[in-house]
C-alpha cells in the first residue's frame, strides 16, 4: 500500500512532512479548491509499506494527519509490470 | 472498520485550524476504540466547552455538549443512572483544569467509571489565546504579552493525587504510545485520566516564535521526558514545562473499587 492525500480536506499544514521517517512527502505549492497548499506524495516506494497489503507498520502520518485525509491505497506499478512482463 | 466509519462524514472537513492537535487525538481514540471492539451504539461522548469539546460533534454517535467544566459532573451522572453505557469525556485544559477543576479532583475522588481524554493545548485558543492554568512559565498569550509569570498545572500529577484510576501523559507526537495508552484506559475500570499535550499553532505557536505545526511538535520531541527514565535516573520530580520539560508515560495504573460497585452499608456500621 502507499499514502495517498485526499485533496478535498487537506489543510496544509505538513505534518506529515515533518513526521514520515522515510520522507515520502513533501511540501506541495499547488493551490487546492478549499484554498490551502495540500502535501504532496512524491516518493511512495520509499514508504514502510509499499508492497504490503496487510498488517500495515508505521503509520505515522495516517495517525497524526489532524485532518484525517491521508489513506492507504494500493499501489498503481502493479499493474505496469504485468503489462511489461506481456510485451517482454 | 476504517477509522473513517466512526466519522460524521456530512460535516467535514471539521472547523479546527490547519495544524491543530485535535485531530490527531481522535484517530488514536478510534485506532484503539476499533481494537477494543466498542460499539459507537453503546457509547456517549460528554464535553464541555472549547475546541477539544468539539470533537463529540463529528463522531457517529450520541453526545452530550455541556456548559463550560461541567462535562465530569454530567458524565458522573448519566453514568451512574445508565452503568450500561460507557462513557468517554472529551475535555480541554481550560475546561478540565480551571472552570472545572473541583469536578475534577472529585471525580477522581469518587474513582466512577469514566474515561477521560484532555487534550492540553497550553492556551484558551477558542476565545482568543489567552493564558490557561497550563501556559508554561515565560510564554506568551494575549493576555500575558511580557510572559506568563504563573506556573502551570500538572493535571496528571493532579489525578494521581486524587486517586485516579489510570493516569497517563503523551503529547501529539508520540501517536502509537498514545493510542497504547488510551487502549489501556479503556480496558480499565474506574476513572482513567490520560493529558495529551496537544499543539495550537494559531493561538500559542504564533506568538512563541512556533507558527508552524512542526516546530511545535519538534518542541514536544526535544522536551519529553519519559517517566521511566525520570524514575531510573534518581531525578526527584520533573514538572510539566517547569523546566522547559514535558514528563510523558503512564503515571499510575491501580485497581480502586468503583463508585457504583461498592458494596453497601459503611465501615462503623456494626460497631454502632
Amino acid at each position: 500500500m502507499r499514502p495517498g492525500i485526499d485533496l478535498r480536506y487537506c489543510k496544509g499544514c505538513n505534518i506529515c512532512v515533518y513526521m514520515c521517517p522515510k520522507q515520502c512527502f513533501s511540501n506541495g505549492a499547488d493551490l487546492s479548491v478549499q484554498g490551502y497548499f495540500p502535501a504532496i506524495v512524491t516518493a511512495p516506494e520509499k514508504c514502510f509499506n509499499y508492497g504490503r497489503t496487510e498488517k500495515l507498520i508505521c503509520e505515522l502520518c495516517v495517525l497524526s494527519c489532524p485532518d484525517q485525509a491521508i489513506t492507504w491505497e494500493p499501489e498503481p506499478e502493479e499493474e505496469e509490470e504485468k503489462d511489461a512482463d506481456q510485451t517482454g | 472498520m476504517e477509522l473513517f466509519d466512526f466519522y460524521d462524514q456530512d460535516r467535514w472537513p471539521h472547523v479546527f485550524c490547519p495544524g491543530c492537535g485535535n485531530g490527531t487525538v481522535m484517530n488514536c481514540f478510534f485506532r484503539a476504540f476499533n481494537e477494543m471492539g466498542w460499539k459507537l451504539d453503546n457509547t456517549v461522548f460528554v464535553s464541555g466547552i472549547g475546541c477539544s469539546s468539539r470533537i463529540p460533534l463529528y463522531i457517529n454517535s450520541d453526545a452530550i455538549h455541556t456548559t463550560h467544566g461541567r462535562a465530569i459532573a454530567v458524565a458522573t451522572g448519566l453514568k451512574l443512572s445508565r452503568p450500561e453505557l460507557d462513557v468517554v469525556v472529551f475535555t480541554g485544559d481550560g475546561d478540565l483544569g480551571a472552570i472545572g477543576g473541583n469536578h475534577f479532583i472529585n471525580g477522581c475522588r469518587r474513582n466512577v467509571d469514566l474515561d477521560v481524554i484532555c487534550i492540553n493545548n497550553n492556551i484558551y485558543g477558542m476565545t482568543g489565546g489567552q493564558a490557561s492554568v497550563t501556559t508554561p512559565h515565560d510564554y506568551i498569550s494575549t493576555t500575558t504579552p511580557f510572559g506568563s509569570k504563573e506556573y502551570p498545572f500538572d493535571l496528571a500529577e493532579l489525578a494521581v493525587a486524587a486517586g485516579a484510576n489510570y493516569v497517563a501523559r503523551w503529547t501529539t507526537r508520540h501517536v502509537h504510545e498514545l493510542t497504547k495508552s488510551i487502549k489501556r484506559s479503556l480496558e480499565k475500570k474506574g476513572f482513567n485520566f490520560v493529558e495529551v499535550v496537544s499543539q495550537c499553532p494559531t493561538n500559542f505557536g504564533r506568538r512563541n516564535k512556533m507558527a508552524d505545526p512542526s516546530a511545535l511538535l519538534d518542541w514536544f520531541k526535544e522536551s519529553s521526558v519519559r517517566r521511566d527514565k525520570v524514575r531510573a535516573a534518581a531525578i526527584d520530580h520533573v514538572d510539566l514545562n517547569l523546566a522547559g520539560q514535558i514528563t510523558t508515560g503512564e503515571f499510575v495504573c491501580r485497581d480502586r473499587e468503583c463508585y457504583h460497585e461498592k458494596k453497601g452499608g459503611g465501615a462503623h456500621r456494626d460497631g454502632h
